[in-house]
């Protein structure tokens, strides 16, 4: 706890917590190397990850339910036993390692807080079973209730508190111990939207002043996006790919992870040569950065790049369509539209000016630099 | 309208007086039990004052004593036993859930929708050739508290599996993330959460212990008579008001146990 104080101190005084306190002592690297997990005959939960995770980074494990990722982070926790593969944090071999002797902690889905003991009590258990003194005991539980900024929380029992301050509880009662890795399997999920948010925003704030390694499992591609340093994508128990969220989100390694993240302007390429492809849409012209060999794949768009009427600069590949629906969300206006029969969706920003009406026949503008080719 | 709320209330006071009605039939043989142990005559049929003097009497039976003694030894032995054995059962039968292991359960419930005496007859022959073949385990207490356990062991079981079923399971886990060793989980986990659990399941396995005739009666020896052994061969020769004065004693004890279990099984909710 002193390390975690010396750490807040330091952010609080100059504010340089971003960069100072990443190289802090506790933070440790994980390398995974072929980790391997089946349930039964035919569950597999894991086919093979290889995954390096930076000491004082906000990782974050994301994909569908039964992707493989919550089984990962209990591998990594070691409330798991991976049936093969290689597993060190911090340097440290710990693939034989019970749970209870690893210098790992947890946020769990359900929180898991005692109820046999009051709030403080709860603070103290990691403490109290790795046999330290009382009065260190008593000393770290009040630093970490001041940081978490618990309050009259700490007298209280477990069944008086709210969902969010479980949350917090939660939070406090695995970092009071200085993990060197901090594990949090969907913490945010029980939440309503409004505290949800605001927490994603704190608890990425937290990871950032104590500069310790968190590794958190979502399955919401903008919660991921929102608090992470880098994103792994997985599916069928395999990693799709890992990147910042920008790399992920904007150059997704296959049509599975653009899926995933939300994009629904995915054409199949039926053949390409050059800088050229043929799509469903029609002919359209990529940047020469694009070119690939082999004509398979997608060509993803994302629907905020799109242009509609007005001015199309003459690089622009052009596109007529029809507007089949309109939906006025606030900030943005969503377009779905109809291009040779093939939906094609469009985001603009609400900057106040002419919206199309529904059934309007539309010139439809794509920067080559825009268009991404995908995998299959 | 009228008519309807006419008819609900007359509803409802039917079933009040069914109510009572069921509540007399059950507690007016108590009642009567318990009224007649402080009567000053000797006589059931009329009440002629108030005296303790049954339960005077009653304390200078050496027979009684001796028979009160043998059935708190009786019903704390074994609820202990079963307590630990009974605790084992319903923790593994929690750890093994999701395995396939209804048929076990069943064996380890018959004893209950076994009938007492089939149960009892059972375990005397049972004790009987043991003891022939072997020379241990004479016919007594110790014959006695091994059968008393085998019918309070399910009971124990259930309440302590249906009370870490009620249990979010990571807390298992979070026990095990925040340091714990298999030993401290024991002593700092688990223990405390079934603490209400166990309370409750000690007094139900007392009470059954002290409520038994039949099975008792079966695995007994000629020294270990318990008070309804005694009360059972005494009534041969009448209903004294001293048997009311030990019924009524054992109708409070046995009220404040089953008490005891029902409050501490109560106090479940996570």
């Amino acid at each position: 706890m002193t390390d975690l104080t010396n750490t807040v101190n330091t952010a609080d005084r100059a504010e340089v917590a971003d960069t100072a306190s990443r190289d802090r002592r506790g933070a440790s690297s994980i390398r995974m190397q072929g980790l391997r997990k089946q349930f039964g005959r035919d569950a597999i939960a894991l086919a093979g990850v290889d995954l390096d995770i930076k000491a004082g980074e906000f990782f974050t494990l994301l994909g569908p339910s039964g992707c493989g990722k919550t089984t990962l982070l209990r591998i990594l926790a070691g409330l798991e036993e991976a049936d093969d593969g290689q597993l060190t944090i911090g340097g440290k071999d710990v693939i034989d390692m019970p749970p209870h002797r690893r210098s790992v902690n947890t946020v769990f889905q359900s929180y898991a807080l005692f109820p046999h003991l009051s709030v403080r009590d709860n603070l103290a258990f990691g403490l109290r079973m790795r046999g330290e003194p009382a009065a260190e005991r008593n000393r770290k539980v009040a630093e970490v209730a001041e940081f978490i900024k618990l309050g009259p929380l700490v007298e209280r029992r477990v069944d008086q508190l709210s969902g969010g301050q479980k949350q917090r509880i939660a939070l406090a009662r695995a970092l009071v111990c200085e993990p060197d890795v901090l594990l949090l399997d969907e913490p945010l999920s029980a939440l309503d939207a409004g505290l949800r948010g605001q927490l994603q925003v704190e608890l990425q704030r937290l990871q950032k002043r104590l500069g310790m390694t968190f590794v958190f499992v979502t399955h919401d591609q903008d919660e991921a996006m929102v608090m992470s340093d880098r994103i792994a994508v997985l599916d069928s128990g395999i990693i799709q790919q890992v990147g910042t969220p920008r790399e992920v989100y904007e150059h997704p390694a296959n049509a599975f992870v653009a899926r995933f993240m939300g994009h629904d302007n995915l054409f199949a390429i039926t053949a390409s040569e050059d800088n050229w492809v043929d799509t469903g849409l029609g002919r359209l012209q990529l940047d020469p950065a694009e070119q690939r060999d082999a004509p398979d794949g997608w060509l993803l768009i994302r629907p905020e790049t799109l242009e509609l009427g007005g001015n199309i600069p003459a690089d622009y590949n052009r596109l007529e369509g029809t507007v089949e629906e309109r939906l006025y969300r606030g900030s943005r206006i969503e377009y779905r539209l109809t291009v040779n029969d093939h939906p094609l969706t469009a985001v603009a920003g609400n900057l106040g000016q002419r919206m199309h009406d529904v059934g309007d026949r539309v010139t439809i503008g794509l920067c080559p630099e825009d268009l991404v080719r995908v995998a299959a | 309208m009228r008519k309807r709320t006419l008819k609900r209330s007359s509803l409802r006071r039917a079933l009040t007086a069914f109510w009572w009605l069921t509540l007399i039939f059950l507690y007016l043989p108590l009642a009567v039990v318990v009224l007649f142990s402080f009567n000053a005559a000797n006589s059931a049929a009329r009440l002629t004052g108030f005296s303790l003097r049954w339960y005077h009497q009653l304390l200078g039976n050496e027979q009684i004593i001796e028979a009160f003694g043998n059935t708190l030894i009786l019903a704390i032995c074994s609820s202990v036993i079963a307590l630990a054995i009974g605790c084992l059962i319903g923790y593994g039968m929690y750890r093994h859930r999701h395995r396939k292991l209804g048929w076990l359960i069943v064996l380890i419930y018959l004893p209950i929708v076994l009938p007492d005496i089939v149960f009892g007859i059972s375990e005397m022959a049972f004790f009987v050739q043991f003891h022939r073949l072997t020379g241990l385990l004479q016919p007594g207490l110790g014959t006695m508290v091994i059968a008393h356990v085998t019918f309070q062991i399910p009971f124990v079981a259930l309440i302590v599996y249906s009370r870490f079923v009620g249990l979010d399971p990571s807390l298992f886990e979070a026990a095990k993330d925040l340091y714990a060793t298999p030993l401290k989980r024991v002593i700092h986990f688990m223990l405390p959460t079934l603490k209400p659990a166990l309370i409750s399941a000690f007094f139900l396995s007392f009470t059954l212990s002290v409520d038994d005739f039949v099975i008792s009666f079966f695995t007994a020896g000629p020294e270990s008579a318990t008070l309804p052994i005694y009360i059972w061969s005494a009534i041969k020769k009448g209903v004294t008001p001293e048997i009311n004065a030990i019924a009524t004693l054992m109708i409070g004890a046995v009220a404040l146990a089953a008490m005891i279990s029902l409050v501490f099984n109560r106090q479940r909710k996570v």
